[in-house]
């Protein structure tokens, strides 16, 4: 089986060492660059085309949400893992919007690093537990405050199908295959999700789900 | 120390100065009004003198001239009677009558001559004793004339008035004429005395009139010089006030830079330093974990060290975001702003919505930060005085201006009286960037903060 290539993107050298030592004792992946700023992550992205990113937010010259924006940009098929120390929608919003498909947490990232590269290395997106553990939590607080009715009753059970496969990274068509519909079908359906959730793009679409626990 | 003591010495001076040279200028006006009731008194006091006086002079000349005359007309008179009396013969009633009108004239004429003397001073008297002498004589010379028989008056009584009675006669005359002549001089002299007594009233009125000008010129000098000194004085404090003023806003604005500036610095010192050295250590313990362990000794070791560091991992990024939260650096604004909204909002229960527009990620730092801070001490308001349930944030950014709100449901406050709550801090921050700061509120129907931040084109 082919190695997973897995750049490292963090200004501390101690954080770096301590998850490549980690990361080199898995068999199947294979660190095959450090970088301490957001600008070199970005050039060693298109440089060595790794599969997987790991990035740490607060780095000098270019921080860590840029320079995912600037990869997704480059449809390079490279996966971005965000690494923080917050555990805030504000973080996990913005990283997702800027085209992060993980969000691990630094004081998880031992724990949950491996799993992680695995899962973003599939297209699917992974969230560090205690992340969507917050996500959920605030949820609920805001809809109780709020006294609102939960926006998730409103779906179908086809529509909860179809949100939990786009939050999972699917495309339309891989949808529309898994469920043998048409992806004009499936499109239709996403735009119904959108709307009664009154959500307005993928990244939003994400963080619902990871806040009503349907990924993680 | 001694500084503030020298400055006080030398305001209290000045102050010494100043009471001394009011009390001097209220001083002179005293005066200067003293002196011209003064004056006043005088004239009117004078005038009137002068116009009694001058009355009294008039009447006692005509008084005078009034009993000279009288004398003259008893002269003519008792002449006649004694002709009458001279012709008339065997007819003693006739006589009898004529003898008592001639004595009844008689004392007629000495009473006036009497009364105007005892009226007289005592250096006038004296023509007027020369006359009534005279007078007496004249009468005199007229007694043996009523002792004479019918027989004698035929033979000497015409020799007699016409001889020795008429020689008295024109004596008489002629004195009265000397007394009017003198009647005259005196009158002249009291009117030359009152001429005197006038002019020396025009002197004296002069000199104090002069003296009150000069006064009133030295004072009006003297009170224009107090007043510029008090104006200028005045200047001076103010623009002493203003100039501390300024100081103080400089102050104050490096003061607030300062503290932002080291809360950032002991923020990224907390976050980046200590948070990542910590997760470090976190990683390096899961690795250690996972090496093979048969009796668990250094697992369960291990587990405690996790635990401690994560521990810590928290509190020290907690602490940090309370300093200052790194998504303002990271982020931009709204992201801060949406996290300090949900933050409070966990804290106190407190609904609070943030609704934002146009507002771009790379705005100054200066700006940025007068803002986050604003909102944070308006939402702190809100949830802790206001006791609000729901808030709104607003930011807004329109051409080259930045709108902020803040608006909640408490039971708000008297906006013209209730200073404090930190709104002088916010407004002090808002004006450093030329901003404006405007805070809605009224008992009972919340409070609206509006900030108007000025940004530079881009």
């Amino acid at each position: 089986m082919k190695k997973l290539r897995v750049l490292l993107a963090d200004d501390h050298v101690v954080m770096r060492t301590g998850l490549r030592a980690l990361l080199e004792r898995q068999a199947n992946l294979e660190v095959v660059g450090e970088t301490e700023n957001g600008r070199e992550t970005v050039e060693r992205v298109e440089a060595l085309k790794p599969d997987v990113v790991v990035m740490d937010v607060g780095m000098p010259i270019l921080n860590g949400i840029e320079a995912t924006k600037q990869i997704a940009g480059e449809k390079l098929n490279t996966a971005v893992i965000i690494l923080s120390m917050h555990a805030d929608e504000s973080y996990v919003m913005r990283a997702l919007k800027a085209g992060a498909r993980g969000y691990l947490l630094k004081d998880s990232a031992a724990t949950d690093l491996i799993n992680a590269i695995q899962a973003v290395s599939q297209n699917k997106s992974f969230f560090s537990p205690k992340v969507s553990h917050i996500l959920a939590e605030d949820y609920v607080r805001v809809l109780k405050q709020k006294g609102e009715v939960d926006t998730y009753e409103l779906l179908t059970d086809r529509e909860r199908e179809i949100l939990q496969l786009l939050a999972e990274g699917k495309a339309n068509k891989e949808v529309a295959s898994l469920l043998n519909i048409s992806p004009y079908t499936v499109e239709t359906h996403r735009k119904h999700i959108l709307e009664k959730l009154n959500l307005h793009n993928p990244a939003e679409l994400i963080l619902y789900a990871v806040r009503k626990g349907i990924i993680r | 120390m001694s500084e503030t003591h020298i400055a006080d010495s030398v305001t209290s001076g000045a102050r010494e100065t100043r009471l001394g040279a009011r009390t001097a200028l209220i001083a002179g006006f005293g005066a200067l009004l003293v002196l011209m009731a003064i004056i006043c008194i005088d004239s009117l006091h004078t005038l009137a003198a002068f116009a009694a006086n001058n009355t009294e002079i008039r009447q006692d000349f005509i008084y005078r001239e009034q009993t000279l005359s009288q004398t003259r007309t008893a002269l003519y008179d008792s002449a006649d009677v004694m002709r009458d009396y001279i012709f008339v013969e065997s007819q003693p009633d006739l006589q009898k009558t004529l003898e008592a009108e001639l004595q009844s004239i008689r004392e007629q004429t000495s009473a006036s001559l009497e009364a105007c003397i005892q009226r007289l001073p005592t250096g006038q008297r004296e023509p007027f004793e020369n006359l009534e002498r005279e007078m007496n004589r004249y009468w005199a010379m007229l007694d043996p004339i009523f002792t004479l028989s019918d027989k004698e008056k035929r033979e000497k009584g015409g020799f007699l008035l016409q001889n020795e009675v008429l020689q008295q006669h024109l004596r008489i005359l002629a004195i009265t004429k000397d007394v009017t002549a003198i009647n005259g001089d005196d009158l002249r002299q009291a009117e030359q005395k009152t001429e005197q007594v006038f002019g020396e009233f025009r002197r004296r009125l002069l000199i104090a009139g002069t003296i009150a000008l000069g006064l009133g010129v030295v004072l009006a000098v003297a009170t224009v010089v107090y007043v510029r000194g008090l104006e200028r004085s005045v200047e001076e404090k103010y623009e002493q006030s203003v100039a501390a003023r300024n100081e103080l806003h400089k102050l104050s604005k490096r003061l607030v830079d300062t503290e932002e500036r080291e809360r950032r610095a002991i923020s990224r010192e907390l976050h980046d330093q200590v948070g990542q050295s910590l997760s470090a250590l976190l990683v390096d313990v899961e690795g250690l974990a996972s090496l093979p362990d048969e009796q668990g000794r250094f697992r369960r070791g291990l587990q405690n060290i996790k635990a401690l560091a994560e521990t810590s991992v928290n509190e020290v990024r907690n602490m940090a975001l309370l300093l200052r939260p790194s998504m303002l650096d990271d982020l931009g604004l709204v992201a801060a702003v949406e996290w300090q909204a949900r933050e409070v909002s966990k804290r106190t229960g407190m609904l609070v919505d943030t609704v934002e527009e146009n507002v771009p990620d790379d705005l100054p730092e200066d700006q940025k930060t007068c803002v986050y801070r604003v909102v944070q001490e308006a939402l702190n308001n809100c949830a802790k005085h206001a006791q609000a349930k729901h808030a709104r944030v607003s930011l807004k950014r329109v051409p080259n201006h930045l709108k902020v709100t803040i608006e909640d449901d408490g039971k708000g406050f008297d906006a013209s009286r209730v200073r404090g709550l930190g709104l002088v801090g916010m407004n002090e921050r808002v004006s450093q960037l030329g901003g404006t700061l405007k805070v809605g509120s009224e008992l009972g129907r919340g409070t609206r903060i509006s900030v108007d931040l000025p940004l530079a084109s881009v």
